[in-house]
């Protein structure tokens, strides 16, 4: 009777508290949004049961959980806190990413920095609401809408951060479609969502083979500091583009990126367990980076429509919220938004100029983030 | 410390305005950049072809015309250079290699029609000569 009562009390039913129930909640609501709605669901699906195996709980000294010394979730945590994982993603992005559109059109580039805007926003309200200054700097970076470069600079500067940062950075990424078309709808008018583009030069594969290497050493030379993600990114792409090893840029694009991400989605997930999750600290980040991508969509649509004013040719200022770091997700929105309004209307090329640009520019600011909390 | 003066104690509008800026200037640099590589790569493209020289013929290299007259007499002067770099009496399929090798057009039916034109003349079995 006695070793059926400890037995019991060992067990997880026993355990529990409220906020692993809080949590597993949240866990079963991202794996239905991944299954049922299909938002993001290479990355809700990994984070969901993430969270749903990092919140059932546990005895404490078993080396079961994440954050335990020598538990198998420890292990496979390292790749984050370490943030080896967001530079093998970027590898992966990289082998994918088609510049051409950009390399036809650079002044696309321009919404792409500018879009950015939300991080610095978002650094000074962190600031102003008690975070400390690398704290701040990690929460900045969700406006950059790109989970592996959140992960990133917060493993570096504020690694206890990580669960809600990462959370909260693809949660948004993953609602897109509710969070970007309002605001899309909101700043442009009926006639702006109607602009067509014109169709964009053709880039030679010598033009697209130098990008990587021109791209590498400007940033890089700017920002030190996101050597390890635009380093991978842009080796990733010349991969790409250079043909002659194709068999290495199938595998970067495909096999390397695909375990990066479930292994980064399932250990975030995992990360937020409800004790060190469930925190006022954590709602904070949140509803921070809702206002960061918020704001870095809204600059980014704002920035177009200024350039227009000064340019002969006009883009879609719909494009701006393209030059957010959410790749594929917001240059679809951009698209999708754009044919409501004109079925002949095609934006996706043109925003997925905008999108990688976005990469490029969320990189540096975490670059530039890093650099200044050194 | 909360508000305004948490920004300031921690440098945050310095770090506000200078990282944008930052951002901003590296990506226009990087567009600017990217807009003039077409010409760049079109450039070099030009310059790499003028610089290609021509390939130096070696003195026994003979320049085969484009186009072949007519003229029977007129094909074999032009034929006359292959005949000089060979020893008297020849094969046929000698003076059909160098043809090739020198890039003249239809040999086996030049040299047909040389025959039948008795520039070629038969000397003894599968022997050859010019008929000057």
């Amino acid at each position: 009777m006695e070793l059926l009562l400890q037995f019991l009390s060992n067990t997880g039913f026993y355990l529990a508290d409220y906020r692993n129930f809080v949590m597993l909640a949240i866990g079963s609501l991202f794996v239905y949004l991944a299954i049922a709605k299909k938002y993001e669901p290479l990355l809700l699906l990994p984070i969901g049961f993430g969270v749903l195996i990092g919140n059932i709980p546990f005895f404490k000294g078993f080396g079961l959980g994440i954050y335990e010394p020598n538990s198998v979730l420890h292990y496979l945590y390292f790749g984050v806190t370490t943030g080896v994982y967001p530079s093998i993603v970027f590898l992966g992005l990289g082998a994918m990413t088609d510049f051409s559109s950009l390399l036809a059109r650079p002044k696309l580039m321009l919404l792409g920095a500018a879009a950015q805007t939300g991080i610095w926003v978002t650094l000074l309200s962190a600031m102003a609401l008690g975070f400390m200054p690398k704290e701040a700097a990690s929460i900045a970076i969700i406006g950059g809408a790109d989970g592996p470069t959140s992960i990133f600079l917060t493993a570096k500067l504020a690694p206890h951060l990580i669960g809600p940062i990462a959370i909260a950075a693809y949660s948004y990424m993953a609602l897109i479609p509710i969070i970007q078309p309002p605001i899309m709808r909101l700043l442009t008018t009926r006639q702006e969502r109607r602009i067509h583009m014109s169709e964009p030069r053709e880039v030679s594969k010598k033009e697209l083979m130098v990008f990587p290497v021109i791209g590498l050493f400007l940033c890089c030379f700017l920002a030190p500091a996101s050597i390890p993600l635009l380093g991978t990114f842009f080796f990733g792409n010349i991969m790409k583009e250079s043909g002659v090893v194709d068999r290495l840029a199938n595998t970067a694009r495909s096999a390397v990126i695909d375990t990066a991400t479930i292994f980064l989605g399932l250990t975030v997930g995992a990360s937020t367990q409800g004790d060190v999750f469930l925190t006022p600290k954590s709602v904070s980040i949140f509803l921070l980076g809702a206002v960061a991508f918020s704001i870095a969509t809204a600059s980014g649509i704002i920035f177009a429509k200024i350039m227009n004013l000064f340019m002969k040719e006009k883009i879609n200022p719909l494009l701006g919220a393209a030059g957010v770091s959410a790749v594929p997700g917001s240059a679809r929105e951009v698209h999708l938004v754009g044919l409501k309004e004109d079925p002949t209307n095609f934006l996706l090329m043109h925003a997925m100029a905008c999108n990688s640009s976005g990469v490029i520019g969320s990189a540096i600011c975490a670059g530039i983030l890093w650099s200044f909390m050194m | 410390m909360y508000g305004l003066e948490a920004i300031s104690a921690n440098n945050g509008w310095a770090m506000a305005i200078i990282g944008p800026l930052i951002v901003m200037s590296g990506l226009t640099i990087l567009a600017i950049i990217i807009s003039q590589l077409h010409k760049l790569v079109a450039l070099f493209d030009k310059k790499a072809k003028q610089t290609t020289e021509p390939p130096i013929k070696s003195k026994d290299e003979i320049s085969a015309p484009n186009i072949f007259p007519n003229d029977i007499l007129k094909t074999a002067k032009i034929y006359q250079v292959l005949i000089d770099k060979l020893e008297q009496p020849f094969e046929l399929s000698d003076l059909y290699q160098v043809a090739v090798q020198n890039n003249f057009p239809h040999p086996i039916l030049t040299v047909s029609r040389l025959r039948d034109a008795g520039i070629l003349i038969r000397e003894s079995e599968g022997l050859f000569i010019w008929n000057r």
